[in-house]
């Protein structure tokens, strides 16, 4: 349908953008090259099948935002469709008589079918995300003011890239759907296979053969011209996630996302610059599409700290763009903590995982911040309060300054005695945790965990002043050595018992204990008190009594849910204690940090915080009309306790571990503690006869 | 038994309390095993014998009025080498660690540091040192010449200023080699707050964790209408200034109320607030030394009491 | 200008001390012990005197013992240059300390000695003035500020009340220090295993101790608590103990 002037044109812009494109593809690929080394091309053709297999139900993007991913979906579908469009434009441009209309072929019809519904859905889709970005303007894509942002940023480029991509969609679609409708005009009919495009036709009608002959081209050459000039602009905008985001999502990290990966140079851990990355995590700059989900649902932003996953991966592509070339010769040099990411922001996260959670195009933007944290620490440069804690650990296995003698002292009120699996064999070893231990609130939470399991018959046994911090905060703030260090110890102290499994009060525990210390040579079975307890109250061992009458709400541990999946158990012992469970509108892999983690527990507040995430989270319990917040996790037992005083609900939100729940519906005839279900946990009334202590 | 060598403290041309303290402890075990309790001054402090009646007779060094650690030590070693005492009792403070140490070795005496109390049977002295951070009280027996270093606050200093005009005899020292030269007096920065003069002391330590938490002491300091002081540690980490700081390097108080809130109570903390009317300690060991000193004390955390306390009061 | 700072390891106060069966030391059976605070504020303030550019050198040394070799490696990983560990005898207190320092020190070479001012277990006598009793070299303790030009230092001693006393020493000197411009630096678990790969620690031998500091222990024992402190159960209990001494 070109002249042949056209079509030498056409072909000469082909080459030109094709050149340009060649060039910035390349820079792409160069950059991520220079990352350092990580395997990711293990079953590939597994992880490219099952990536394709997600991204076309697109269930990525559905992890939030319902609403934004069903229009996205719209654009997607259409989006990829116009794949055929754009070839079967070619062929018509350059086979003379070429087209799809007036056919007798189904499939030929079908694709017009197609390319007529997606055309609209694409334009409906991309109005929508103009309207959402520059009318609706929701507060969840602005940056807490004290998050670092690269100039260009501050200078209103993400507006300004937004604005590019969604009027070169508007228009390279939009004109194809014109050109087709001019087609149609031009043709003299409609067809049923182009509903819009036929009712588009009629603005048309009357122009003149001429008028309609210029249209055609002019259509064609808008869209084709477009998406040609904007192929060389693909490795500058947001846009290029439609290429990579596949690749990112193939090549993600396969192994436990509960497991860290190991330190690759154990004489520089870490990572000061850009290249000093995983290639994988380079490429997550490319990958991502700037949609600020991540610091949606970060609770270091949410409670208005410095740190926005979301700003850092787009202060990198912003880097990136702005250096170009001269990322290898000097710039290449950078410090990611001068143009990435703030030192403060750096130590606010709380490694809960949610930012890689919810992100579309497999992102991990957490672990930029912990390789950047290991990198730190190897300089000692850390937040004084860490560097105690990090020796207090180191001299004394705990981070609570206490010496490790005293580690069992919170079973000396028992009326009983525990034994020392170091001395005995037992069926279950309790790893109990620094928090459990020597927490105060905590305490009475494994006390009661004691009772219940002696009551119910379980044979098992802790391992006293042998027991140290099981390290998993210690590995998530970067001290990989003392993580090592710890781990060799306990794994020495663990194998020295005769046991069948482990089970553990704290989710972190649980965590590194089964998805760390395998690699390390340490492979246990383990599994966390909650599960354990649904055993015992499925097998008869515990038996509940009374079914309780309350309506309580359930947080998911990050440690236990998001990281490891297990969302049901805790629910389930809830429901079989008479529980009435109500859900939280952020529950399960949604559920929202208590802010503990990734060492801020040591931490004192930042400055800059507004509301606590786990003042948050007691708010979020409240409004849906609740006075139990369940937990089950010694960490959130000691965060929310204190945030539903300092949030002003302490009359109205009580905090229960589910072994008060257990306890309660097991309605002991003789018991050793005052157990009611109050608005505080209290105090464990010591019994008459003190047991000899564990390992005096 | 030999005589009693008190060798006495000054700074700003006064005396120091530790000066009255040993006095009165030499006077009481001079009277005990016989032999002269000896007060040694330095530079033209003997001008000031009248305050030393507690000792039987002065011995004027002279030197310099600035405490030099060299000269100062040189001394001292030169007045024993030539008087034989059995007892040489030495302030376990800055100016007495220099001399103490140094003349006990180069004369090879026993010296016994963080002497807490001295007890005498004929020629055998008993110091009951408080050693380990407070921990543990360790017992030495040792036969004179012996170099105890007392420390402050052992004793009642009242009961040793006592006026009196005792002989004032000069001795010609040995000062040394003059390789440590004093420059001068660094006097501390103008304090806000004068906590020697306060009535009540809100006092915090390690125990409080961060200097964030600081905060809830200040509120309790507010509602008790209080002065806020701490334990060297937080002036070492840059926490709270200097001129709050109690202890043996830092201020000396003495209010009628010294609520102490995570503070283990190591002797130098001690030294500096035992001398408080009423002293109540928080801290979630029960074996923290400062329980020791305490009138009153609870081992519940911290941060719930003086919330708790906070809330009451307000 | 090259500092030489002395390591010792002490019990970790945040342990329960018992007393052994003889009644006169510590049961060292289950304690943990850790380098003495104040010769890490030693350490501290030699490690930033040559961040400043005032020393070129810094040479830690100890005592062999259990933990010995980590405390070294740890002082090196700080940013000392190397270090030295003393071998062949086990000195009782802080005279056979300073003696075993002593015979080794008198053949190196050095232009300041660095110690902690103190330590919580040296009953007879401190390090520093020992030392510098020995090497018959000026020593000053309590010291809480170091500064060097060519062969003096002028140093500031800390009195009570916050008050300090400026003195310029000749060198070589022994200085006995209180606390460091800044807290202690921590030292990463994986740099100072880098330090244990690449370098060692070298050993000398600590000669002849002496007969140590003349006297020894008769007993010990934790303090009576004659008239301990009167618990308080709660925060009511608090309220009125200080409505009585007249607080509100």
């Amino acid at each position: 349908m070109l002249s042949p002037s056209e079509r030498i044109v056409f072909i000469l812009l082909v080459v030109v953008c094709g050149i340009m494109a060649v060039q910035g593809f390349s820079q792409i690929f160069k950059t991520v090259k220079s990352g350092a080394d990580s395997n990711r091309s293990d079953n590939l053709i597994s992880r490219f099948s099952t990536a394709l297999v997600d991204i076309l139900l697109q269930k990525p993007i559905s992890r939030a935002r319902p609403i934004v991913g069903l229009f996205h979906s719209f654009i997607f579908f259409g989006f990829s469709f116009y794949l055929l469009v754009n070839i079967n434009d070619i062929l018509e441009a350059y086979i003379d008589g070429w087209t799809t209309l007036g056919s007798e072929n189904i499939l030929a019809n079908l694709f017009n079918l197609f390319a007529d519904i997606f055309s609209v859905f694409v334009l409906v889709g991309m109005v929508f995300f103009l309207y959402r970005r520059f009318v609706q303007k929701p507060k969840v894509m602005d940056f807490n003011a004290n998050v670092k942002l690269h100039p260009g940023v501050s200078a209103g480029g993400l507006k300004k890239d937004s604005l590019i991509v969604g009027i070169f969609i508007l228009v390279h679609v939009g004109s194809r759907w014109l050109g087709t409708a001019i087609h149609l005009a031009d043709n003299g009919n409609t067809d049923k296979w182009l509903p819009t495009a036929s009712i588009m036709s009629g603005l048309f009608s009357d122009w003149s053969p001429a008028a309609l002959e210029t249209g055609i081209h002019v259509t064609w050459w808008l869209a084709m011209g477009l998406i040609v000039l904007f192929i060389p602009y693909f490795p500058r905008t947001k846009h290029i996630h439609l290429m990579v985001a596949p690749v990112n999502l193939a090549l993600g990290r396969n192994t436990h996302r509960g497991a860290m990966d190991g330190v690759s140079n154990p004489a520089s851990p870490g990572a000061r610059t850009l290249s000093d990355l995983p290639w994988p995590q380079v490429l997550d700059s490319w990958a991502c599409i700037m949609c600020t989900r991540c610091h949606e649902v970060c609770p270091a932003h949410e409670s208005g700290t410095s740190l926005s996953p979301s700003a850092m991966e787009i202060n990198k592509r912003y880097f990136i763009n702005e250096q170009g070339n001269s990322l290898f010769n000097g710039a290449a040099d950078t410090a990611l903590l001068d143009y990435a990411i703030s030192d403060d922001a750096v130590w606010s996260c709380t490694t809960c995982y949610a930012c890689v959670q919810v992100c579309p195009v497999g992102n991990e933007p957490m672990m930029d911040i912990l390789e950047l944290r290991r990198n730190e620490v190897f300089d000692a440069k850390m937040p004084d309060e860490l560097a105690d804690v990090l020796r207090s650990l180191d001299e004394q296995g705990n981070s609570f300054k206490e010496s490790a003698r005293r580690r069992s002292r919170w079973s000396r009120t028992l009326n009983f005695k525990l034994k020392d699996a170091t001395k005995e064999p037992v069926k279950y070893l309790w790893y109990v945790g620094d928090f459990s231990s020597f927490n105060q609130i905590c305490q009475d939470t494994t006390r009661k965990v004691a009772e219940v399991l002696m009551v119910a018959g379980v044979d098992f046994g802790i391992m006293g002043k042998k027991e140290k911090s099981a390290g998993n905060d210690i590995r998530r703030v970067g001290e990989e050595g003392l993580f090592e260090v710890l781990v060799e110890q306990n794994i020495e102290s663990i194998e020295s018992c005769e046991f069948e499994e482990i089970f553990t009060t704290d989710p972190h525990t649980f965590n590194t204990l089964k998805n760390e210390y395998p690699e390390k040579g340490g492979n246990f079975r383990v599994k966390h008190y909650s599960t354990l307890l649904l055993e015992l109250i499925k097998n008869g061992d515990i038996k509940l009594n009374k079914k309780l009458d309350i309506k309580a709400t359930y947080h998911d541990p990050c440690y236990l849910g998001r990281y490891n999946g297990i969302y049901d158990d805790p629910r389930q012992v809830m429901k079989l204690c008479g529980v009435e469970l109500v859900e939280m509108p952020r529950n399960k892999e949604n559920s929202f940090c208590c802010g503990a983690g990734g060492g801020q527990i040591w931490l004192p507040d930042h400055d800059d915080m507004v509301q606590r995430p786990s003042e948050n989270r007691i708010e979020e319990a409240v409004s849906v009309g609740v006075n139990h917040f369940t937990v089950a996790c010694p960490k959130d037992m000691t965060m929310y306790s204190d945030a539903a005083k300092t949030s002003g609900n302490e009359d109205n939100m009580a905090v229960n571990d589910i072994v008060d729940f257990v306890m309660e519906a097991m309605d002991l005839p003789e018991q050793t503690m005052d157990e009611t279900l109050s608005s505080d946990t209290e105090e464990a009334v010591p019994a008459e006869t003190l047991t000899e202590e564990l390992n005096s | 038994m030999g005589d009693i060598l008190v060798i006495t403290e000054h700074l700003k041309d006064e005396f120091q309390d530790i000066t009255f303290e040993m006095l009165g402890k030499a006077k009481e075990l001079t009277g005990i095993s016989g032999g002269q309790c000896v007060a040694v001054t330095f530079g033209s402090m003997h001008g000031k014998a009248d305050e030393l009646g507690t000792a039987d007779s002065v011995i004027s060094i002279g030197g310099s009025d600035d405490y030099n650690p060299e000269s100062y030590a040189a001394a001292v070693q030169s007045l024993i080498r030539e008087k034989s005492p059995s007892l040489i009792m030495v302030g376990f403070t800055s100016m007495g660690m220099d001399i103490a140490s140094s003349v006990a070795t180069a004369l090879d005496i026993p010296a016994v540091s963080y002497c807490a109390n001295i007890n005498v049977s004929g020629s055998e002295f008993s110091c009951t040192s408080s050693m380990y951070g407070g921990k543990m009280n360790v017992v030495t027996h040792v036969e004179g010449p012996v170099l105890a270093m007392v420390l402050a606050g052992s004793y009642n200093a009242e009961t040793g200023r006592v006026s009196g005009s005792p002989d004032v005899e000069s001795f010609s020292a040995d000062f040394g080699s003059g390789n440590v030269r004093f420059k001068q007096l660094i006097e501390p920065e103008d304090a806000d707050v004068d906590i020697t003069q306060s009535n009540i002391l809100v006092a915090v330590g390690r125990g409080i964790g961060s200097k964030d938490d600081i905060e809830i002491a200040e509120e309790l300091a507010e509602v008790l209408d209080a002065d806020l002081a701490c334990s060297r540690p937080l002036v070492d980490a840059g926490w709270m200034s200097k001129s709050r700081q109690v202890g043996k390097s830092g201020l000396k108080v003495k209010p009628k109320v010294y609520i102490a809130l995570g503070i283990s109570g190591a002797p130098e903390h001690i030294e500096g607030m035992k001398s408080a009317s009423t002293i109540i300690a928080i801290n979630t060991d029960k074996n923290a030394p400062i329980f020791d000193v305490a009138d009153y004390g609870m081992t519940e955390d911290l941060f719930d009491i003086v919330e708790e306390l906070v809330e009451e009061l307000e | 200008m090259k500092i030489i700072v002395l390591l010792k390891q002490v019990p970790d106060l945040v342990e329960d001390l018992e007393v052994d069966a003889s009644g006169k030391t510590l049961d060292r059976s289950d304690i943990k012990f850790k380098l003495n605070e104040y010769d890490d504020h030693a350490l501290e303030e030699a490690i930033l005197l040559k961040e400043s550019g005032a020393v070129d050198e810094i040479i830690a040394m100890a005592v062999d013992g259990a933990g010995t070799d980590k405390m070294l490696f740890t002082a090196i990983a700080k940013g000392a240059d190397g270090a030295v560990k003393l071998t062949g005898g086990n000195p009782a207190d802080s005279h056979q300390l300073g003696k075993a320092f002593s015979n080794v020190l008198a053949s190196e070479s050095y232009d300041m000695i660095f110690t902690g001012v103190q330590s919580v277990d040296d009953r007879d006598g401190q390090l520093g003035p020992i030392i510098g009793s020995y090497l018959r070299i000026p020593c000053v303790s309590v010291v809480s500020g170091v500064k060097v030009s060519g062969d003096t230092a002028v140093i500031h001693k800390e009195y009570s009340g916050g008050m300090m006393g400026e003195f310029e020493v000749d060198l070589p000197a022994v200085l006995g220090i209180q606390a460091a411009k800044q807290s202690p630096r921590y030292a990463p678990v994986s740099k100072i295993r880098q330090v244990q790969e690449t370098m060692s620690v070298i050993e000398a031998s600590m000669g002849e101790l002496g007969s140590g500091s003349g006297s020894s222990v008769a007993s010990m024992a934790p303090p009576e608590k004659v008239a301990g402190a009167e618990m308080l159960e709660d925060v009511e209990a608090l309220i009125d103990v200080l409505k009585d001494k007249g607080v509100i």
